[in-house]
């Protein structure tokens, strides 16, 4: 906000109901018919995995999918979209059972400072939903409008392509993280069989 | 292993759906200490353990002092962020990410003018706007503040004048966004403009009204905030060179981009203590300024770094906007949210400085290179932020890897009207190091050498010393030049590409954590501190301040503690987000987190170890000597069957005590030089790289395209494979985008132009090129297991390396960064009209026919190699000063060498006249001396 000129009071919307099935659920809130989609899921609906990160267009960080497409939310009216299915990053995991796109982007190093990663996630996410054997450039295409500033993309191509891997069934999917046996327990092995050969 | 628990009765034994998937409340687990999923402790991963204590793997550099305490569990193996799954959910929560009951949304106020005083500000309209909560003004805290010391030049908002377009004026908040917004055009505020200054050879001259005033120590009426000059060497070798070269180069300002726009939130508890929320890189400097400008003691704060989406050096200022949150949340007494848009984070900046570098180089007839002039006036903006450091990095971090003769730098850091530039990923080292590399190339053109052969010829060893003092221990220079020679295929494809491709090499050296923290006060104060806490449940809790920002310092604290105690990385929690409960780290710059914190993390873990070490032995009877420490299990050395269980020996050295306890810290051993200036640029070790780039230049339309890049980093010992893989990609794209695109763009008026992500154009994964990521390990050690800085250093090689690429491709050199297509083009026809051809594609790209100095260099590589190997493996532990290449006896320090050898930290009166750009600024006194002429 530089500038002396005088910024009048934003034209405010009327007041709307705004509804549509975001995340499989349906919601039903309470915003004006001027709030951009991207206000509406982080206000309204509470999905702060949506993120702002330009507010122009510039840096995909706030893509959702609106309908299986991936949808720009800074740029997009909530009215435009409303009785549409909108799956945001929250939406692409199976209760606990991560997506393997989200597997994939943690085990491979496409996500370092992670705010960037729920717009890679969805865009990635709707390539795979249409194309489990994407090329490299196919790959590519589908982030190309995606900014990412820590990885330089060369570890989320790579994620991207394990995903797809597993969507096409090559690769067994890892089980959820938050499994009830998870191997870390603290009392560790059993005492009496104990390999032997170790070194010291 | 017993049926175990039942989460609620009516279950038990295995329940599965017929799909597979378990039910949830019928599951059988089993009781605490009755056993994990895995039956068996798994066997110690011999690949993992170092051949010194029995293991299998390789230590091509010699043993190392954490050797003893490995135990294959996590160092070395490639392993996803700890946070991964937070980030991957949609989970982690960024600064604008924290929502609190009641909040509110703080606008703030910014400045019109470049430069101007600031008269009055009304606020009553503001204030009797319906929404409105609260005001505040630059009068609401007058008191300065700063990330050094010596520097403290700014303030929450204007007090008397403001400095650049989009300096703070004052904030507002409110109920809401809309109202907020419409309570700016409210401020009624009353300017005096003064004439600004945009250019930074401008600010070497007096001005009306300096932009800012150091009393006695301000020189004459300058705008220049910090000189330097530094003199090293025998100056007479320069006298008659076989080869010297001299560049001017012109490199743009370029700004982070990290996709997080700035954001905070501040909260007065009820209790009357500051609850701070943002994504800083170095929250202990927020947390000192923050005490400083309320007037409030540091343990009245508690300041939450959240997750932070990117840093860079970009977030490691205490920020005036930070300081505005906090004021109108004591004001209104609601928590108070600030997010910035993209525009607001250009206009906050302190991203790499626009610079002016002059580098002039010569060697002699055997190719040795006697001497490096620099002379670099770097663009500081509004405020000092880290410039005072940025100053003296210009200089002294080229001073390695290279054995020189001679080495003369001055430098000039001059403010201007402009968004304060500051630390930014190589911090101070990439422009000037880009200069050097490509004088290099040139000068190997001119000898009729290979670069990399005139490279391997003149590296200083393992364990010696710059000529500017710095203790150079771990050194895997050596290995990177050869391992990117032999993956690139350098030896058939340099300088005989055809037109329009080509293929160039950069080299880089970097910190590896600053020797001096920033506040030394007390002197003895550690540089980094973990403590860690096991309870009952056998899981490790790690307190830590090392701030997070995406490149996985927690999972590398993480990864230290697990492996040292051999507990599966999962039982390791590292709590690192609030200063109420992590103790007092310096913060993520200058690359010291994995060497310093990690470091602190493994004294604190080995405390625990010899706690339940002392433990095993009173159950088992064998003296910790004879014990291993595996997988949940402490057992005998010679009989793996005698042993107990980890959660056992938790439970004896628990008793009576309760929660093991332990604090590790780590402060750098003393070392550098006397002189003024010796301190900056010290760190207790030193991180080397080498990159080879391929271009493709389309000589018609001057487009280049990096096509591939082979990338060989020596960080010590990759902790994390994978982490550090992804540091060396990454710091391509940034290096790249320098190269190519990115800048920050002045007009004629002095205002930004180009403050969004559309114009200032970040690399797209179209423009990535294909990097063969090499980690060379040359084991540090002093380093944690002999790791170094994997974070900064790699960014540096790739610029020079694109740069003279585009050399080999087309036969020009240009020094004017970034090598956008116009430039590239206009530089393409000039080449045209000097060799009058028609058609670009009929200019010849460079052809090299080796000269008889091809053979010294050669030979000398390889005396060097055999040296090195020696030096590195401890074999030959001599000492060894710059300067033994040019005959000097390597056990006298430099300062004492023969006569015609200096050191010096002011020009001569003699010199005065024949000082680069930045060197005018040795031409005015400072005011305390003007005063003593009067």
């Amino acid at each position: 906000m530089v500038g002396t000129e005088h910024v009048d009071m934003l034209p405010v919307g009327a007041k709307e109901i705004w509804s549509a099935k975001v995340n499989g659920e349906d919601v039903e809130v309470l915003t004006t018919s001027n709030a951009t989609l991207l206000d509406v899921l982080r206000d309204k609906v509470g999905t702060l995995g949506v993120k702002r990160g330009c507010d122009l267009g510039t840096c995909g960080c706030c893509t959702v999918m609106v309908d299986g497409q991936p949808q720009l939310s800074c740029l997009t009216f909530a009215g435009q979209v409303s009785q549409c299915e909108i799956i945001t990053v929250e939406g692409l995991a199976d209760g606990a059972h991560l997506a393997p796109i989200q597997n994939c982007f943690a085990k491979y190093g496409g996500s370092q400072c992670g705010f960037c990663t729920p717009g890679f996630l969805i865009s990635a996410q709707s390539l795979l939903n249409t194309n489990t054997s994407p090329t490299d450039e196919e790959v590519k295409t589908a982030i190309e409008g995606n900014l990412c500033r820590c990885t330089g993309y060369q570890q989320i191509v790579e994620s991207i392509q394990a995903a797809a891997a597993i969507h096409r069934g090559e690769v067994e999917a890892e089980a959820p993280a938050s499994s009830p046996h998870p191997d870390p327990h603290p009392s560790g092995p059993e005492e009496p069989q104990m390999p032997p050969g170790h070194a010291r | 292993m017993s049926g175990g628990y039942k989460q609620q009765p009516g279950g038990g034994g295995n329940i599965t759906r017929k799909d597979g998937k378990r039910v949830a409340g019928k599951q059988s687990f089993p009781p605490p200490g009755s056993g994990g999923s895995r039956p068996q402790m798994a066997e110690r991963d011999l690949q993992f353990i170092p051949e010194t204590v029995g293991g299998r793997e390789k230590q091509p550099a010699g043993a190392h002092v954490h050797d003893r305490i490995r135990t294959g569990t996590t160092v070395g193996k490639s392993m996803k962020l700890v946070d991964s799954n937070a980030k991957v959910t949609g989970q982690a929560w960024y600064g604008d990410d924290v929502r609190l009951p009641n909040e509110c949304v703080a606008k703030i106020l910014r400045s019109p003018h470049h430069y101007a005083k600031v008269i009055s500000i009304d606020t009553s309209k503001v204030e009797a706007l319906p929404g409105v909560l609260a005001v505040a003004t630059g009068q609401d805290s007058t008191t300065s503040f700063g990330v050094l010391p010596v520097t403290k030049d700014e303030h929450a908002m204007a007090v008397d004048k403001v400095r650049h377009v989009g300096d703070l004026v004052a904030c507002v908040a409110a109920v809401d966004e809309a109202t907020a917004l419409h309570a700016l055009s409210l401020f009624e505020v009353e300017y005096e403009e003064l004439e600004p200054v945009f250019d930074p050879k401008k600010g070497l001259e007096d001005a009306d009204e300096p932009i800012h005033w150091r009393g006695k120590y301000h020189l004459a009426k300058t705008n220049v905030q910090k000189r330097v000059f530094q003199e090293f060497g025998d100056r007479s070798l320069i006298d008659k060179p076989s080869a010297s070269n001299h560049n001017k180069w012109t490199m743009k300002g370029v700004h982070h981009g990290f996709t997080e726009p700035h954001a905070v939130v501040a909260h007065w508890d009820p209790n009357g203590r500051l609850q701070l929320y943002t994504p800083s890189q170095v929250p202990h400097y927020t947390h000192r300024a923050l005490s400083t400008v309320l007037a409030v003691p540091m343990h009245q704060i508690n300041v939450i770094r959240t997750f932070v989406g990117g840093g860079f050096g970009g977030k490691s200022d205490p920020f005036p906007h930070e300081m505005c949150a906090a004021l109108l949340s004591r004001k209104c007494g609601r928590p108070v949210r600030i997010t910035f848009d993209r525009e607001e984070v250009y206009m906050i900046n302190r991203g790499r400085h626009p610079s002016h570098i002059e580098v002039k180089m010569s060697a002699d007839k055997e190719a040795r290179i006697t001497g490096f002039d620099i002379d670099a006036l770097i663009d500081g903006g509004g405020f000092a932020s880290f410039g005072h450091v940025t100053s003296y990095y210009n200089g002294v971090l080229a001073t390695a890897p290279y054995e020189l003769g001679s080495f003369h730098y001055t430098g000039a850091r001059v403010w201007t009207n402009k968004p304060a530039s500051g630390a930014m990923r190589g911090h101070g080292a990439v422009n000037t190091r880009c200069a050097v590399e490509v004088g290099l190339d040139q000068m190997a053109e001119d000898l009729s050498i290979d670069p990399i052969d005139l490279r391997l010829a003149n590296l200083l060893p393992p364990h010696s010393r710059t000529i500017s003092g710095f203790r150079i221990t771990s050194n895997g220079m050596r290995e990177a030049l050869e391992r990117v020679r032999e993956g690139s295929d350098w030896d058939n494809k340099f300088r005989q590409l055809p037109l329009g491709k080509g293929i160039g090499i950069g080299c880089g050296f970097f910190i590896s954590g600053s020797g001096l923290p920033i506040h030394w006060d007390p002197n003895k104060f550690p540089h980094a501190t973990v403590h860690i806490q096991v309870d009952m449940d056998g899981g490790v809790t790690v307190h830590s301040g090392a701030a997070d920002i995406g490149q996985g310092s927690t999972t590398a604290i993480a990864q230290v503690v697990a492996e040292v105690l051999a507990l599966p990385i999962e039982m390791i929690h590292v709590r690192s987000h609030e200063s109420d409960t992590s103790p007092v780290d310096l913060g993520s710059y200058s690359s010291r987190v994995t060497f310093m914190n990690a470091n602190a993390a493994i004294r604190a873990a080995i405390e625990i170890r010899d706690k339940l070490l002392n433990a095993a032995w009173e159950m088992i009877g064998y003296h910790p000597d004879l014990l291993v420490l595996n997988d949940r299990r402490i057992y005998y050395k010679h009989d793996p069957s005698i042993g107990v269980s980890y959660l056992k020996a938790l439970h004896k050295a628990q008793e009576d005590k309760g929660a093991l306890i332990s604090s590790g810290a780590y402060r750098s051993p003393p070392m550098g030089g006397i002189h003024k200036g010796a301190a900056a640029g010290l760190a207790p070790a030193y991180s080397f790289s080498a990159y080879v780039a391929e271009t493709d230049v389309d000589i018609e339309t001057g487009k280049i395209k990096c096509t591939n890049v082979w990338a060989a980093h020596d960080c010590g010992r990759a902790l994390n494979p994978l982490a550090v893989k992804g540091q060396i990609i990454g710091s391509c794209h940034m290096g790249l985008g320098q190269v190519i695109s990115e800048e920050m763009v002045y007009g004629r008026t002095g205002h930004l132009q180009n403050a969004n992500l559309l114009e200032y154009k970040i690399p797209s994964v179209h423009e990535m090129p294909n990097v063969v990521p090499i980690i060379v390990e040359s084991c540090d050690p002093e380093g944690p297991f002999g790791a170094k800085e994997a974070g900064e250093g790699p960014l540096l090689p790739i610029l020079p390396a694109v740069v003279n690429s585009v050399y080999d491709a087309i036969g020009i050199r240009i020094n004017d960064l970034p090598l956008t297509p116009d430039t590239v083009y206009f530089a393409i026809e000039k080449k045209m009209k000097a060799q009058s051809v028609d058609d670009p594609l009929e200019l010849e790209s460079p052809r090299l026919i080796h000269s008889a100095m091809q053979q010294v260099v050669v030979e000398r590589a390889a005396q060097h190699k055999v040296r090195d190997v020696a030096r590195q493996r401890s074999d030959d532990t001599s000492a060894y000063v710059n300067g033994v290449l040019f005959g000097f006896d390597p056990n006298i320090p430099l300062e004492d060498q023969v006569e015609g050898w200096r050191s010096a930290t002011e020009p001569l009166p003699g010199q005065l006249a024949e000082l680069g750009f930045a060197g005018k600024a040795w031409l005015k006194k400072e005011q305390r001396e003007l005063e003593g002429d009067n």
